[in-house]
Order: C-alpha cells, then structure tokens, then sequence
C-alpha cells in the first residue's frame, strides 16, 4: 500500500493505529515486570478504541492486547487478594516470620 | 535529612515553572507562518498543523503579533482567560486538598524533631525573637542562593545542550520522589490508621506506583493518569517543605520565592525566561517532568486530524517517530500563554476549525506552582488549628492567581 497516495486523514488513522498496536504490545510486555498496575492502565485507557469505536483493521491486534492484560491484571488481582487477606488473617499466629515480614505494627493489637 | 537532587530539582521546578507563564509568542508565531492559500487575516489565525521544520525566529514572532484585531483583542481575555483559570483551579485545588488532608490527619508531617535540611542550617531555638528572625532570613538567603545557582547551572546546561545530563538528573528526581517518598508517605498513613502491612504488599504498590510514574511522566501516557502523578508528586514534595522547613524560615522563604520569581520571569536576562526563550527557539518543548499540562495533543484516543496530518505526511516511516514529533510539535503549540493576545488569537482560530481544539487548547502551569500553593496552604493549615485560616489561605491564593494572570494579560497587550 503506497501511503503517498492515501489522503491525509487516512494516513492519520492508519498511523495512529499502527502506532496504537506498538505502544500496546510495549505495556503488555513490560507488565509481565510485576507490574499489574500497567496492565490496568492498559486496559482502562485501550477499552473504548477496542470495544465501542467501530472496526478498523488494527482493531483486532488491540483487542487481543487488551484481553491478555485483563486477563492478567485479574490473575494478579487474584493473587494478591489471597495473598493480604492470608497475611491480615495469620499475621499473628505467625509470631517472628509475621514480624519480620510486616512493614508497620499496629499498635494495641496482638 | 540531607536531601538529594530532588531538593533542588524541585525548587528548579518550580521556578522553571514559573517561566511557563512567560508568553511563548515564538512558538506560536510559527503557526501562522506557515504557508496558506488564503489569504493574510485566516493565514494569521489559522494555526497550522504542525509548525514548520525550521526553528521560528523571535524577530518574526514580533512581526506576526502587531496585526491582531483591536476586538478581537478585547474580546479574548475575558473568554479565554476565565476558561483557562478554572482549567488550573482544579489541579490546584486537588494538590492543595491532598496537601491540605494530608496534614490533618497524619502528625508525621508536622512533628518538628529538630531535624532541619542541609539548605536551612540555622537552628529556630533561639532564646529571642530577634535571633529568631535573623536565623529565618540568614535561612532564606542560603536556599534562594541554592535556588539561584541550580537555576543558573541548568539554564546553562540546557543552553549548551547537555540534554541527557539534564534528563538523567529529572529522571533521578522523578525516581526519589516517586519510590522514596511515596513509600515514606505510606508508611505513615499506615502507621496513623494503626493498619498492618507486609513488606511484599508494599513493595508491589511502591514498584507498580513508581514505575508506572516513571512511564507516564517520562514516556507516554493517558493524561489523566499524567496529570494526577504531576499532583501526585507535587503534594509530596509540598509535605516534604513543610515537614522539614522551620517556621518562620518557611514563610521568609515563600516571600522570597515570589520576589524571585518575579525577577527571573520578567527580567530580559533572568535566568528562566533565558531558559523559555532558549526552547521556543529551537522549537522544543521543555522537560517533560516539570510542566503541569491540562490538554494534550496525544495520539491515542484524542488525535485531532488537522493536527497531525502533516507528520503523516512527512513521515512514514515508524508510528513512534511520528508520535515523537506529533507530541513535540503538539507540546510546542501546546505551549500557550493564555495571557497574550497571540495565543488567545490562537485559540480563536483553533475553536473555528474543530471543537476539540478549543478543549484541548490547554494551559501548562509549572509544578513549582503547585509546589508553592501547596505549601502555603500545608502551612497555613498545621499552624492555624482551624479551619478557617486555611480556607482564607486557598481563597486568597485563587484570588492571587486570577488577578496575576490577568495582570499579565492586560500589560502583555
């Protein structure tokens, strides 16, 4: 396809959408970082260009980044729920290793 | 504490963020320098695009501003400026609320256990007044003399194009702020809700906070999300200050500030209108770190056609060049005085080709802005014990704020 000849807004969307998949697929791969976070941004700030704007071509690859970044973002969120509620609920009955793990103490509650 | 870099890159911050409320005339100059069929008055208002490849020059851009219509003139102030002030307030007033809560609930920030900063060696706990008093003003000579000379010292670096010194040290300040005092600020309001925490919990919100930080100030991001680490930072560098900033030193500092800032913004040779007019020259927009902008012209989700066409044009190789200089051609525009006749006439002919222009015609005001109110609010509020001095302190600074702006704006005309 020779770009030249495509009028300007066209060239616009396809770039956006080029640029879109890039940026994408970059915040996808650095969320594997231990960053659910990014995952999160990933997919609040890509929803509405994947799901509600009509189809375009690149519309699929950015649906699928999408996906794999809720699908993420829910396995980490589930991750750590267990994780803090594990944590809240043992924390004493652990003794030293609760101790040693917390980064503040409450006070006044064993 | 001895405070690092951060320090001082805030208060360069802040006062190179005063200098984003010079007027940008250049920059915006260049739009209507750009080649248009029609004919003078469309050509001056029309803003291009893109601005063109050359950098523009300062002499054209006092040109190009005397032909604005006298009505025109009046007209746009009081449009644009009320407009553009209320698109600050809620920043503003968001950081000084978190300043503000902040303060109130958490008796960390204003425990005062003797520890001062390096730049504030003169101690409070004099026997008299007098003392008192000299130790305040010797105090501020010492930070408004750091102030100056790391002002200076980046206003040189920037001349002389050190540009990956000057990233490397924003982004070594970004990094404290956003790892170590946010993980200090937890830690506090932690200890103040009486809450346990573990240590991995903690380390996955600092990392994720921190890096995601980094990213969306340094790199790209949705703009919210940019503009609410900005207010984020920004309300802690503010704690920071009236933690660790005696009494009476504080507010011989503000006042100092002000004076200063005054000085070095309206001074032909002060240091940071140097530094303004150095990057408007080369068409640049200064560093991403230190601008607090409410509109941005960003690809994803808000690329107006108009504007970007002509990046598309030119380039076609890939996307993230493209975005690079959409975003640099777009911050450079973005560059907006609300206060001069020229980006007022701007905004004019923005809102003629498309509504989203006139939303996304931002304003950028400096974090050391922020920095500023918010600290003066903070204090306001640890010393007085009620409400009320605190709110006379925001409404006052509101006040101060519109009534500078538009001071601005009538004597630029």
């Amino acid at each position: 396809m020779n770009l030249e000849r495509l009028p300007n807004e066209e060239k616009l969307t396809l770039c956006r959408k080029y640029y879109l998949g890039k940026l994408q697929m970059y915040v996808c791969v650095w969320g594997f970082a231990f960053l659910p976070f990014l995952w999160l941004v990933n997919v609040v700030w890509f929803f509405k260009e994947a799901f509600v704007k009509p189809t375009y071509t690149e519309q699929l690859q950015i649906k699928t980044y999408v996906k794999r970044s809720g699908l993420g973002l829910l396995l980490w969120v589930a991750v750590l729920t267990t994780w803090i509620t594990i944590f809240q609920h043992f924390r004493a009955e652990w003794g030293e290793v609760g101790d040693y793990l917390s980064f503040t103490i409450p006070l006044g509650i064993p | 504490m001895s405070t690092s870099d951060s320090e001082e890159d805030s208060y360069n911050e802040r006062t190179a963020l005063v200098a984003s409320e010079i007027p940008s005339v250049p920059s915006y100059q260049q739009d209507p320098d750009q080649p248009q069929p029609a004919d003078m008055e469309p050509r001056r208002r029309t803003v291009a695009p893109e601005p063109a490849a050359e950098p523009p020059s300062l002499d054209r851009s006092a040109v190009e501003r005397e032909p604005v219509d006298l009505e025109e003139e009046e007209e746009l102030p009081l449009k644009y400026g009320a407009k553009h002030v209320i698109m600050l307030f809620v920043p503003v007033t968001l950081c000084m609320v978190v300043v503000v809560a902040t303060i109130k609930s958490v008796s960390f920030y204003t425990e005062k256990n003797g520890q001062q900063l390096i730049y504030t060696p003169f101690t409070e706990d004099t026997d008299t007044v007098g003392e008192r008093l000299l130790n305040s003003v010797l105090n501020t000579i010492i930070m408004i003399s750091v102030i100056v000379v790391m002002t200076i010292f980046l206003v040189v670096l920037y001349k002389y194009r050190c540009y990956k010194f000057i990233h490397g040290w924003l982004i070594l300040s970004s990094l404290m702020m956003l790892f170590w005092f946010s993980f200090m600020y937890l830690g506090e309001v932690f200890k103040t809700y009486n809450l346990a925490m573990d240590y991995p919990t903690v380390a996955m919100i600092i990392w994720n906070f921190g890096v995601v930080g980094m990213i969306c100030i340094h790199w790209k991001g949705p703009l919210q999300l940019q503009q609410a680490y900005l207010i984020a930072i920004s309300a802690l560098m503010a704690l920071v200050f009236i933690k660790y900033l005696p009494e009476w030193s504080a507010w011989v500092i503000l006042g100092a500030i002000s004076v200063y800032d005054l000085v070095a913004v309206l001074c032909p040779k002060g240091p940071l209108r140097m530094l303004v007019e150095t990057a408007q020259e080369r068409n640049e927009p200064i560093f991403p770190a230190l601008i607090y902008s409410s509109a941005m012209i960003w690809m994803v989700g808000m690329a107006n056609p108009a504007r970007h066409a002509e990046p598309t044009n030119q380039d076609t190789g890939s996307s993230d060049e493209e975005a690079h200089r959409s975003e640099g051609s777009a911050l450079a525009r973005d560059w907006v005085e609300p206060e001069t006749q020229v980006s007022s006439g701007m905004n004019r002919s923005y809102s003629t080709e498309d509504d989203l222009d006139e939303e996304d015609r931002g304003v950028k005001l400096g974090l050391g802005d922020f920095i500023f109110y918010s600290v003066l609010v903070g204090k306001a509020a640890a010393t007085g014990g009620d409400w009320n001095t605190t709110l006379a302190c925001f409404v006052a600074i509101l006040i101060v704020s519109v009534a500078v702006r538009k001071t601005k704006c009538w004597r630029r005309k």
